[in-house]
């Protein structure tokens, strides 16, 4: 899952190449912006997070960074690393950690996926998708955060690792919580619209 | 292996991201356990129901590439090329020394530490800066000194309320900026001003008389000023007799020698004067326009 299209894209920003820095921020600024609005489920703060990152990648790009260190720079997981390192700082600033949901983390058993809740065909559906999507935003932003890295943005555990700092294996199993969680809470879901 | 390890490496071996070993073990669980399999199935049926999630529209239309990135383009006037870099606040460069758009793009990123796009010069900005360069420029159109730090800032907008056709001294600066000791730094900021012509730099000259050194070299200094109407060759006449300030014996006020009100003096009333103490000796008090010395 390597692009090494935006690695050299890296080295023509350092090299301030003409042009470069805009296609890095039009490659990168939508899956940034969705990364940091899982996390802190707000627009304007998401906005905000993304074009400091953007501002920080640009000076350590330019300013910062030897050319050998670009060149050995993995960008994706860098630049996800530098929204997320935003984006949390941001959430601990405000304090309102309402929207966290109460069953933070459920790190019990891991049981397997009842396929009950019918994800399968059903979730073509817009309306599945709308409660896909609402059932995502009642996890907690740790999990949500994985979900959008492994299955939003297909990145593999060992990029995931570099933007996240967790070992591999650790990773592994987080991930799998995440999907029980979002499970749970989609079969929730299914039960209060049947009531 | 046991259900619980599997169940967390399903998701990597969807993905053929297992070590071998770990795959081969995985796998053959997955022949037996029908439970295990299922939930190979699930995460599948999640993978692909997630991804077909879009993603949110962030706030305001414009693309972010427009506020992370600044503009700039040349321009002509009367044969000199002028390259000006602007945000969406106001002038951010002018230069006359680049000689590619590629030179002042990168010279720019280095001192400003933001990237450019080549995009046409709003109209106003053109003729602000030609203005400037004819000697002709009565108002600074708006400048954007964003990064610059606030003493910076402070005395580039002290600069740009100096009259046109008339100069004042670095003194003069750093004493309106409230440091008065810190001419140097003052000299320092003329010299790395982002907005040369559109924020006169060149209207500010040595306590010591004369017109003194510019970026793009004395004679541009010179060429300028005589365009906004210094009277250049006064003011060196003076600086080589060592006058500084020229008061009048009617009013008894002393001011620049360039102070319009000065220059309504008459000869017959005009004196001269080496420096400060000379004026306090003879009790005469500063211009309050040209404020050549704090009032007692």
């Amino acid at each position: 899952m390597k692009a090494p299209e935006s690695e050299n894209l890296a080295l023509a920003v350092h090299h301030r190449a003409q042009g470069a820095f805009e296609k890095l921020v039009d490659e990168f600024e939508p899956r940034l912006f969705n990364y940091a609005n899982r996390i802190l489920d707000n627009r304007f703060d998401a906005q905000e997070v993304v074009q400091d990152a953007f501002l920080r990648a640009h000076d350590a790009l330019t300013r910062q960074y030897e050319a050998a260190r670009v060149e050995a720079l993995a960008v994706k997981p860098w630049l996800f690393r530098i929204v997320r390192n935003l984006a949390f700082n941001k959430r601990r600033g405000s304090k309102t950690r309402l929207d966290e949901p109460l069953t933070a983390f459920d790190d019990g058993r891991i049981g397997p996926l009842v396929s009950g809740c019918s994800v399968t065909a059903a979730l073509e559906e817009h309306q599945e998708r709308q409660a896909l999507e609402q059932a995502l935003s009642t996890l907690p932003a740790s999990s949500r955060e994985l979900i959008v890295l492994r299955f939003m943005e297909e990145m593999s555990y060992a990029d995931i690792s570099k933007t996240v700092g967790l070992d591999e294996s650790a990773l592994r199993g987080r991930v799998f919580r995440s999907l029980k969680l979002l499970r749970d809470a989609l079969s929730q879901n299914e039960v209060t619209h049947a009531v | 292996m046991q259900c619980r390890s599997v169940l967390t490496r399903i998701d990597a071996l969807r993905t053929g991201e297992l070590e071998r070993g770990d795959s081969v073990e995985v796998e053959s669980h997955l022949h037996t356990c029908g439970s295990c399999h299922d939930s190979l199935t699930d995460v599948e049926n999640f993978a692909t129901a997630v991804r077909s999630l879009a993603a949110p529209r962030r706030p305001g239309q414009e693309s972010l590439v427009s506020t992370l990135c600044d503009s700039f383009d040349s321009i002509d006037v009367d044969g000199t090329r002028v390259w000006i870099a602007y945000s969406s606040n106001g002038v951010r460069a002018v230069d006359m020394r680049a000689s590619t758009a590629d030179e002042f793009r990168k010279s720019y990123g280095v001192r400003c530490r933001r990237e450019l796009r080549q995009q046409p010069v709003p109209e106003r900005y053109r003729k602000a800066v030609a203005a400037a360069l004819r000697g002709e420029l009565s108002s600074a159109p708006d400048v954007d000194l964003t990064g610059r730090t606030d003493f910076e800032q402070t005395v580039l907008r002290i600069i740009a309320e100096i009259p046109r056709g008339e100069v004042r001294t670095y003194e003069w600066v750093a004493r309106e900026a409230g440091r008065p000791k810190a001419v140097r730094a003052v000299g320092n900021i003329m010299a790395s001003n982002p907005v040369p012509l559109v924020l006169p730099c060149h209207r500010v000259v040595p306590t010591s008389g004369g017109i003194g050194n510019y970026g793009y070299g004395p004679a541009m200094k010179r060429k300028l000023l005589a365009a906004e109407g210094t009277p250049v060759e006064e003011l060196e006449t003076l600086a080589r007799e060592g006058v500084r300030y020229v008061g009048s014996r009617t009013t008894k006020i002393f001011c620049f020698p360039t102070c319009r009100d000065a220059r309504r003096i008459r000869d017959a009333n005009k004196v001269g004067f080496h420096d400060l103490g000379e004026t306090r000796e003879l009790g005469y008090r500063p211009c309050k326009r040209c404020t050549p010395a704090v009032a007692a």
